[in-house]
């Protein structure tokens, strides 16, 4: 369930918000939405993989946490152990809204539903006394507005993977110290094969339309995944 | 390891008591303690306000922070405010944070605090804690870990609860052995040291060493062994006081700061906890009679606190002499608490005293009677430097005083006024406190203390101030009013946190999690 509200100092005025880490906040999930923009600090934590939507066959970029449904091998007690949470992790419960006028400029949304508004007195405010928008609101809303950017280049970001035909799918097997079996399916990578082939006019095209660092750093996140495989067999010994 | 004093006996069942006993067990596992603590002593229980030093100290025993803060009645303190003591006027108003001012060169900071048009005061201009204070705002939220805070913090306590919650803890978990029974007598070996103690009950308690927590009646360093008194009511002259507990309404709102307020002949301490407000109203007999204190206690009640039912509360009255022993440490014992000293509670230093004794004690243990004497001498020259500049710190808060009353006149006579402080003061007039001031380690009032009273208090900029603030000073300012925005949208009210805290131990007794004994 979502109940989407136009943020805004009326409705709002008292709301707070809980900014630590917790399952019960949301943050119990396998991988998040990346755009572009910041694959350069998503990959100092994270494998970064690509998925094809089954339906409309469009592409996104994720930032891997863990290796099945609802495991974040990143989350500790109370917080988030990286120094980079990915902008559509950070943002919530927030989220980017147009006003209902065709052409609308882009609004900050609130999701009421979110497990992050926070009951009671405690948490973070979003205007204080005099309606004025907190140090909270004022970063909220410039990640939002990487976000948004972001959006709008991914979707030529991957338009130019698919000219070159850059994505192929992958299986990775999960080396599990317990020697049980896993298996991670359904996600692209970039095919280093093609890539090293690409020409000087494709790699200056990419280059010109500021693709090729991103794509780069696509590559060199699957190191990540040595990582995450750590983090995942420390979990099984802890039982 | 096996030294010469490993039997420790503590006399006292006091906070004082209790602290020496938790710490020393905690620190000094390989010492068998014995407190004695005779039934009948009430104990005083005016200590109610706590140093940040108390939340490491809670750490070292092993009391988690949730279990103290319920079990105490506690809440948080994140410095003082003092109300009325440059003038009485209205608006007349300043704190001393618990937290650091900004960093950077103090004549840069001075500068650039006089150059802010709009008047801030200093603390409010270099601290975000006090903007903090201003709407009562807890110094940290829930989910930080135990004993971490988004600003510095101390706590304000039931000093009752809190004498009982360390002598569960130190029996239950520390094993203290615990006797009932009053000191009657000594014995000493021919060197003069302590080797039993004789109770009213007819037994005997042997012992190594011995700490004496007996208060006011300094039972082992006075009566026994006569050791002299330090007066200082001749610089300190409050030496009566009077207390009283007041219930509040629930939802009422529990301050951040203790709140000191000056009346004319004295002050009025003002200690907000989640159920009461721990008002005192303490005065030169000198300057004041006892009718007079009480008419100014109840008249603070009556305009301060809503509700409160004036008929129902009968104060306490305390007396005092403002002093410290010429010897802490004699022999094989050890005076700690109000039997090593006191003084008016107007910078909360009687905890900490107890907390930096032992952490002294502790440090250097005696372990052969060859290092006694050595180890006493270290400990009394400390602890003298130490007494002798709380003495001061507190006289700056009268001497920069402008109020006309007769009393407030009498404490800017130059004949009340320690040379120290007075050095000082001439000092401050060329260039700001800083730590070439205070040069001990570990010294008990730093000179970000000193700079938050001296210009809290208004005295005059120093000659060393600079032309113009460097532009890296500029950015630490708009940083300082940057994080009072982003705390004070954080950080919930002490209310709202205390209620929330209580809920959740109510919740997790109905589920029959196990609450911590």
């Amino acid at each position: 369930m979502t109940s989407h509200e136009v943020l805004n100092t009326a409705d709002h005025a008292e709301l707070r918000v809980r900014t630590e880490a917790g399952t019960a906040l949301g943050d119990a999930v396998m991988a998040a939405l990346v755009v572009p923009q910041e694959f350069r600090q998503v990959q100092a934590h994270y494998p970064i993989v690509f998925r094809r939507d089954a339906e409309n066959g469009e592409f996104s970029a994720l930032a891997l946490f863990g290796f099945e449904n609802g495991e974040n091998l990143f989350l500790g007690e109370d917080a988030w152990d990286a120094r980079y949470i990915p902008l559509s992790i950070s943002v919530r419960p927030f989220l980017i809204g147009r006003s209902r006028d065709e052409g609308g400029e882009a609004q900050v949304h609130i999701d009421m539903d979110h497990p992050r508004i926070a009951i009671g007195e405690e948490g973070t405010r979003v205007f204080d006394e005099h309606g004025q928008a907190t140090p909270l609101l004022d970063d909220m809303s410039e990640k939002l507005g990487l976000l948004h950017a972001g959006y709008e280049t991914s979707k030529h970001f991957f338009e130019a993977l698919a000219r070159y035909d850059l994505l192929e799918p992958f299986v990775f097997e999960v080396p599990l110290s317990n020697r049980s079996k896993q298996s991670l399916v359904g996600f692209h990578m970039i095919n280093e094969d093609k890539l090293r082939s690409l020409d000087a006019d494709a790699l200056g095209a990419l280059q010109a339309d500021g693709y090729l660092m991103p794509i780069f750093m696509a590559v060199a996140s699957l190191s990540n995944l040595t990582e995450l495989v750590v983090r995942k067999n420390a979990k099984e010994d802890r039982g | 390891m096996s030294g010469e004093f490993t039997n420790l006996v503590i006399v006292g069942g006091g906070t004082a008591g209790w602290l020496s006993a938790c710490i020393l067990a905690a620190r000094r596992p390989e010492l068998a303690i014995t407190l004695i603590e005779a039934p009948d002593i009430p104990t005083v229980g005016v200590g109610e306000g706590s140093w940040p030093t108390l939340r490491e100290t809670l750490a070292v025993i092993g009391i988690d922070e949730t279990e103290f803060l319920t079990e105490c009645d506690a809440s948080f303190k994140q410095g003082s405010r003092f109300d009325g003591w440059v003038d009485g006027s209205e608006r007349d108003c300043y704190y001393h944070p618990f937290s650091a001012p900004l960093s950077g060169s103090m004549p840069d900071i001075l500068t650039a605090w006089k150059m802010q048009n709009d008047g801030q005061p200093y603390a409010e201009a270099v601290s975000p804690q006090a903007a903090i204070c201003n709407r009562d705002l807890a110094p940290r939220q829930r989910t930080m870990p135990p004993f971490a805070g988004a600003l510095n913090y101390g706590y304000h306590l039931d000093a009752g609860k809190f004498g009982a919650l360390l002598a569960s803890h130190g029996v239950k978990r520390l094993g203290v052995r615990h006797v009932h029974g009053k000191v009657t007598g000594t014995e000493r070996s021919v060197d003069g040291l302590f080797t039993r103690l004789l109770l009213d009950n007819g037994s005997a308690i042997e012992g190594d060493f011995f700490i004496d927590c007996t208060g006011m009646a300094s039972k082992l360093i006075g009566e026994e062994l006569e050791i002299g008194w330090v007066d200082r009511s001749d610089v300190s002259f409050n030496d009566r006081a009077l207390a009283v507990q007041v219930p509040v309404v629930p939802d009422s709102a529990i301050a951040s700061q203790t709140i000191g307020t000056a009346h004319r002949a004295g002050w009025l301490w003002d200690i907000g906890l989640p159920t009461r407000r721990g008002v005192g109203c303490v005065y030169s007999s000198g300057f004041l009679s006892d009718d007079e204190a009480q008419a100014i206690l109840m008249n603070y009640i009556g305009s301060r606190i809503a509700g409160a039912e004036q008929t129902a509360l009968t104060p306490r009255g305390l007396k005092f002499s403002t002093g410290y022993r010429d010897k802490f440490w004699a022999g094989n014992c050890l005076a700690i608490g109000l039997s090593a000293g006191f003084i008016e509670p107007l910078e909360a230093s009687a905890i900490v005293l107890i907390e930096l004794s032992l952490k002294a004690l502790a440090d250097g243990y005696p372990q052969s009677r060859a290092a006694l004497p050595r180890l006493a001498d270290r400990f009394n020259s400390l602890f003298r430097y130490r007494w002798e500049r709380i003495v001061d710190f507190l006289k700056l808060h009268y001497v920069l005083s402008t109020r006309t009353e007769p009393y407030w006149q009498a404490h800017r006579d130059p004949a009340t006024i320690p040379s120290s402080l007075a050095a000082h003061l001439d000092l401050w007039r060329d260039h700001a406190p800083s730590s070439g001031d205070f040069p001990q380690i570990d010294e008990i009032f730093s000179a970000a203390s000193h700079q938050y009273v001296l210009y809290g208090m208004r005295f005059p900029q120093p000659a060393d101030i600079s032309s113009a603030p460097s532009s890296e000073v500029q950015r630490q300012f708009a940083k300082v009013a940057e994080r009072s925005r982003a705390l004070s949208a954080a950080l919930p009210s002490n209310r709202a946190y205390f209620d929330a805290l209580c809920s959740s131990m109510d919740k997790n007794s109905a589920r029959g999690v196990p609450t911590r004994q």
